[in-house]
């Protein structure tokens, strides 16, 4: 195991940046291989939210808490979780209900300016020229929840583009009133998290527009790897770091295993 | 009482040329792998695959040339890269990829259980509609209510599932979570389901409750300990991460890939020597990790 001290990992500061958004007594969904993202519920689970309750949607196991972070479909979050639901009882929820999950967080192949969110194919649908894994549960989550969370590990133009080559989940459409005016719940992306930075949404024309950067990122840079202009009001903040409590909760309490420490993920 | 045991050739015979196959799991769990690896030797073609979220099951399947089609809810290998026969197949053409949603998908299923046309699901604003146009419908909506689409009912032929433990009159019991595969069976006309033991009819009775797919809805079974590997049983083994890894490398290169389905698939000849060739203390390991939870 690395150095309980060392200076946090993308993973790490994306996971904690999460946790702290994310309020107590919320309800989520979590899909496969997501470890960012049990992060950022458990570690909000053992600060300010302990009543946060989060599903496995392949899996169906209801807050299976632990301090090692394992596959949300495995048999191993089973033992320590307060229900074990079947996946065709939750697709009522999943799939039908408005607002019954208060936020999810999701992984993309690209995301654009007005927060819609890609996971099938860059290029055309037919002979993409990168087909990607689908859409599975992210056209209802983006949908029906009240909000949602983009998460990208690689911020540059070929995952932040003006216009999604698919929309697999809506954000708001083409941006302004676009998205109600598409007959959609009230909701929509609230954050995106990257290695450079906190990115919102300017309420009026829906547009994404830099929240803070990161120590030692400057905007020029985060420009020339964005698709397009990003907003940005007045000096952007610096993003705060992760705490030292923060860290040490996340590694001893969370992730002991150093799971979002190494490479691999 | 019928005894529904059959062998996984007979299961591959099941699945003729030209027919859609539902492949049963969740990603890296209880995949149906070694009635894969038969229909890849019993080598079915032009199949239209209708996979739960899954990995190697359809891509392997693909991998072989043996499909036509499939639809795509959720395919890929998380951690070690996407499914490398699945993107290779889109990206060239040879296959067709038919995208839909999990509503699309739970949707299409439910209305297959109840011989149903199409089962409403919301409009949640995508451009799946617009790719899929013989799969999504646009419905009516009066004035004030939510926007309605029309999933269309999907029924496969025949499914492929993986689960622990049966009894020879067909009723199988999971021991962990039964993904999609209640819905899968109940939406195909034909039903067969791999498992890795075979128990008595007093010890199904005793734990009822894990009883998820009763007889009546279960033509065959096909007893084959480790029958999902190299993904995970629930309750039983572990998913074999090396096994995994191997296949999406092996997979990068044609001859690479052609070695590896002969050492995996083509050679052994039996099941108990497929076992063999991946290692005892592997396949050990596995289980003594899997079933500790």
């Amino acid at each position: 195991m690395s150095d309980q001290h060392s200076s946090p990992s993308t993973s790490e500061l994306l996971a904690i940046l999460l946790a702290r958004d994310l309020a107590d007594g919320e309800k989520a969904i979590i899909g496969t291989n997501s470890d960012i993202q049990v992060a950022a519920c458990n570690l909000a689970r053992s600060m300010h939210a302990p009543h946060l309750w989060w599903v496995s949607g392949p899996g169906g196991m209801v807050n299976p808490v632990q301090d090692r972070l394992l596959p949300t479909a495995g048999y191993a979050n089973i033992a320590p979780s307060e229900a074990l639901l079947d996946l065709p009882d939750m697709i009522d929820f999943i799939d039908w209900k408005v607002h019954f999950f208060d936020f999810a967080i999701l992984s993309v192949l690209q995301v654009d300016r007005h927060g819609n969110i890609n996971t099938a194919v860059v290029g055309q649908q037919q002979r993409p020229r990168l087909r990607g894994p689908g859409t599975v549960g992210i056209s209802a989550l983006c949908g029906l929840s009240r909000r949602f969370y983009v998460v990208v590990q690689r911020h540059d133009r070929h995952t932040f583009v003006p216009q999604v080559d698919f929309i697999c989940g809506a954000g708001f459409l083409s941006g302004g009133t676009s998205r109600e005016e598409a007959g959609l719940s009230p909701g929509g992306p609230c954050l995106v998290v990257s290695p450079f930075g906190v990115f919102d949404f300017e309420p009026v024309s829906k547009a994404m527009r830099v929240r803070s950067l990161h120590p030692g990122v400057e905007l020029r840079q985060v420009q020339e790897n964005t698709g397009f202009e990003l907003l940005c009001e007045g000096e952007p903040a610096v993003t705060q770091m992760p705490l030292p409590e923060e860290l040490s909760l996340l590694r001893q309490k969370v992730d002991r295993q150093g799971v979002l420490r190494s490479s691999q993920r | 009482m019928k005894n529904k045991i059959i062998s996984m050739e007979q299961a591959a015979e099941l699945v003729s040329d030209g027919s859609s196959l539902g492949l049963g799991g969740w990603i890296f769990n209880s995949q149906p792998m070694a009635l894969v690896r038969a229909l890849v030797r019993h080598g079915s073609k032009e199949l239209t695959l209708v996979p739960s979220p899954g990995s190697m099951a359809p891509d392997l399947l693909i991998g072989a040339g043996q499909v036509r089609k499939t639809f795509c809810v959720f395919i890929s290998f998380e951690q070690y890269g996407l499914a490398p026969h699945f993107r290779r197949a889109a990206e060239n053409g040879s296959i067709d990829v038919t995208d839909i949603d999990g509503p699309g998908f739970a949707g299409g299923l439910r209305a297959s259980m109840g011989d149903l046309p199409w089962i409403p699901i919301p409009d949640l604003g995508t451009d799946l509609p617009r790719h899929a146009p013989e799969q999504y419908r646009p419905l009516p909506t009066g004035p004030g209510e939510r926007r309605l689409i029309a999933t269309m009912a999907i029924k496969p032929d025949v499914c492929f599932i993986h689960a622990q433990q049966a009894d020879e009159l067909g009723n199988v019991q999971f021991l962990g979570s039964p993904f999609f595969d209640v819905m899968l069976a109940q939406a195909s006309r034909k039903v067969v389901v791999s498992v890795d033991r075979i128990v008595s009819t007093e010890t199904i009775r005793r734990f009822n409750h894990l009883t998820k797919l009763p007889s009546a809805l279960v033509d065959a079974v096909v007893h084959v300990p480790f029958g999902a590997h190299p993904t995970a049983s629930h309750g039983l083994y572990e998913a074999d991460e090396t096994q995994l890894r191997g296949y999406v490398r092996a997979s990068a290169k044609t001859d690479a890939f052609a070695g590896w389905l002969e050492t995996c698939v083509r050679d052994p000849a039996s099941h108990a020597e497929y076992l063999d060739r991946m290692g005892g203390a592997v396949i050990g390991a596995l289980a003594a990790d899997g079933s500790l939870a």
